[in-house]
């Protein structure tokens, strides 16, 4: 006695346990195919995300960086300077009488150059 | 009974078979007909233009120190037609955000689809505004502006509005510059309203430009010096406001300028919080108002009368009878002079001996040369409002201008066109044009484009200009600038007081002045150029007395800043051989 299927014999992978194998490994690839596909795209947007946190974190630390640099640029202006310079540290300006100005003689570029010409010779003179 | 049924299960199927009809009919009319605008809406719902504002240059001084910059700082918006209940998220929002409720349901109330609901928060509040309605509120990032010196230089700086346009000062006249491009970018939408920028193939977007440094001839430290002095001085004198520049004479460079409010007790302006000034405390007062500048200005009628030989510095003047009809009006000296020579007429500050000169030089020569150092137009600076003061054309001079312009009156200037004019005595008779932007630096290009020191013209001979300096130096040595002479340093000046003009009478006021002193240090090989103004001081009111220590206590702190060797140490010079 033959089964209904069996009378459709011409399908294939149907009248035998290879056959039923074969369908549930095609359907499990298929399923599985899918899965991985999913899982994919699930894990892109899971990292579409994480990297829009990472970039939100980014985001803060070069704003609270900025925000230093801002408050070292106002910490730094003239005006709290010479306050903590006079007040906290009892600093004063030079006096009159405190500033004495260094100038060379005139003419002593020329005696340097002398100087250096000598040297030069003198080291000529030992390397022969 | 067989066909009561049939009719039965014909008449279901006939519902059955309307109600699928009538399914795809409206699928039709889903998918065909209207898909085109169903598929618009359902894009304008997920996907949204987000624009990305560029970040705004900054602005330093010229040694690179910032002055205005920008931080970026999140903006709350909502999505009215997400809203479910306006009021109780207005009423959160308003706890949070510290807006007014009532304002914020109105707007989540309205049928738009984008409202702000703050504007540039802390980040922190701004994070607990967003989890309040995630779906209908959400952030954006926009940049503030912030001027970490508070203060200083406020007015030449100016500010910006909450969208960062240029508002007064250089942010207003380099706001194209500042500005930079807009940028923009499609981003879609997830279910729980986040915003997701897809990438990949199709992802459009535009990166924005950032908008370009501007460095300014401004030095912190001088800027720094010019207001700190010019505060004491004004609150010494009691005066109503005043004004301080500070120049290179010999390449037109500003390295300070400070104008404080015209009005007593306000404080400086600063630009962090312009809504707490008065529009009219905003202004640049060195370029946007004139003012008479009294003796201040003899020395341009003595730079004609030198240059067209109508007089010689040593000429001896009769200035004993201490008064002078000119046309209907007399003009009196402050102090009774005797004969003096002409450098002494303008130490001395000789209404009468300097009044002789000019009418021996005449109407229109004197105009000519007040017109060549300056006065009179624009000086083309870069600073917004600028006038060109208010000189009439010597063929419209009535009998007492030729005198009373050559003492100073009848004739209105600005800060800025003074301190030009006397760059030009100090720098051996040029007239540079004075400037404030020294570079606008780009971003992508290093080298930036750089201002150069632009001479405007020849105003006086070498030897006028040199026996001007000589004249201005006795000012210091021996006449009415004393008060100006710096510690260690020569230097070369002029005082000037000049009467106001009573608003009420329209006549000029007999306790109303205005005081200043303009002059060099040093004498002998200008580095500065100061201008020091001070406006309605009360008790002393002469230029020697209440504007020259102001400039005295710049120029010492100025040149021992720049380190400038001192030229006057009375022999305490210690010479070295190396």
């Amino acid at each position: 006695m033959s089964t209904r299927a069996g009378q459709i014999g011409s399908l294939p992978f149907i009248d035998s346990n290879g056959g039923s194998l074969r369908r549930v490994v095609i359907a499990a690839l298929v399923v599985a195919g899918l899965m991985v596909y999913v899982a994919g795209k699930v894990q892109i947007m899971r990292l579409g995300y994480q990297i829009d946190d990472l970039e939100k974190q980014k985001r803060d630390l070069e704003r609270m960086n900025r925000s230093l640099q801002i408050e070292a640029s106002s910490l730094s202006a003239p005006s709290r300077i010479e306050e903590i310079a006079v007040q906290r540290l009892g600093m004063v300006r030079p006096a009159k009488d405190q500033i004495v100005v260094v100038r060379r003689k005139a003419g002593d570029g020329a005696s340097d150059d002398r100087r250096a010409s000598a040297r030069r010779q003198e080291h000529q003179q030992q390397g022969e | 009974m067989m066909m009561e049924r049939r009719g039965r299960i014909l008449l279901v199927l006939i519902a059955m078979v309307a109600g699928l009809a009538a399914v795809a009919l409206r699928l039709v009319h889903l998918q065909v007909i209207e898909s085109g605008e169903l598929g618009r809406r359902a894009e304008r719902q997920q996907e949204r233009l987000v624009k990305l504002e560029p970040k705004r240059g900054n602005i330093l001084d010229r040694m690179g120190r910032e002055l205005a910059v920008s931080l970026d700082v999140e903006s709350v918006y909502g999505v009215p037609t997400e809203v479910e209940n306006p009021r109780s998220v207005a009423r959160e929002l308003a706890r949070v955000l510290r807006e007014n409720p009532a304002d914020l349901e109105r707007r989540l109330a309205s049928d738009r689809r984008f409202v702000w609901i703050s504007r540039k928060v802390d980040p922190a509040r701004a994070d607990k505004a967003r989890v309040i309605d995630p779906k209908a509120i959400g952030l954006q990032t926009e940049s503030r502006r912030f001027y970490p010196k508070k203060t200083l230089a406020g007015t030449v700086l100016g500010f910006t509005n909450v969208d960062n346009k240029g508002i007064e000062g250089v942010e207003l006249l380099y706001d194209k510059e500042l500005r930079g491009t807009d940028g923009w970018v499609m981003a879609e939408k997830d279910a729980r309203g986040r915003t997701v920028f897809p990438g990949g193939h199709g992802f459009q977007y535009q990166l924005p430009q950032p908008g370009k440094d501007i460095v300014l001839t401004i030095d912190e430290v001088l800027q720094h010096i010019a207001e700190k002095e010019l505060d004491k001085g004004l609150a010494e004198a009691k005066a109503r406001g005043g004004v301080c520049i500070v120049m290179n004479p010999h390449t037109g460079e500003i390295l300070a300028l400070s104008a404080r409010p015209a009005v007593r007790g306000r404080g400086a302006f600063n630009p962090n919080e312009p809504k707490r000034h008065r529009p009219d405390e905003w202004r640049n007062r060195a370029v946007t108002d004139v003012f008479e500048p009294g003796s201040i200005f003899k020395p341009f009628l003595a730079a004609a009368a030198l240059e067209e030989r109508a007089v010689h510095p040593q000429e001896r003047i009769d200035c004993s009878a201490g008064c002078i009809q000119v046309a209907d009006r007399v003009i009196k000296d402050a102090h009774r002079n005797g004969v003096l020579t002409f450098t002494d007429v303008i130490a001395e500050s000789s209404n009468v001996g300097t009044i002789k000169v000019a009418t021996r030089l005449g109407k229109a020569r004197f105009f000519k040369y007040i017109t060549a150092f300056g006065f009179g137009k624009r000086t083309g600076v870069d600073l917004p409002g600028e006038i060109a003061g208010l000189v009439k054309d010597y063929r419209l001079w009535s009998g007492v201008s030729l005198g009373s312009i050559a003492i100073g009156q009848e004739i209105g200037v600005t800060p800025l066109q003074m301190a030009a004019a006397y760059s030009a005595i100090a720098n051996g008779g040029t007239l540079m044009k004075p400037y404030l932007i020294s570079e606008v630096r780009d971003p992508k290009n290093v080298e930036g484009s750089k201002a150069a020191a632009l001479p405007v013209g020849r105003v006086v001979s070498e030897e006028t200009a040199s026996m001007l300096q000589k004249i201005l130096r006795k000012v210091v040595e021996t006449g009415t600038g004393q008060k100006a002479k710096p510690a260690s340093y020569t230097a070369a000046g002029k005082t000037g007081t000049a009467q106001k003009i009573d608003q009420r009478t329209g006549l000029y006021s007999k306790d109303d002045y205005v005081s200043s002193f303009v002059g060099f240090v040093p004498a002998g090989a200008p580095k500065l150029v100061i201008l020091v103004m001070v406006d309605s001081p009360v008790g002393a009111v002469y230029g020697g007395s209440v504007a020259a220590p102001i400039f005295k206590a710049i120029a010492e702190q100025g040149l021992t800043y720049l380190q400038v060797p001192p030229d006057d140490l009375g022999g305490r010079m210690l010479l070295v051989a190396r």
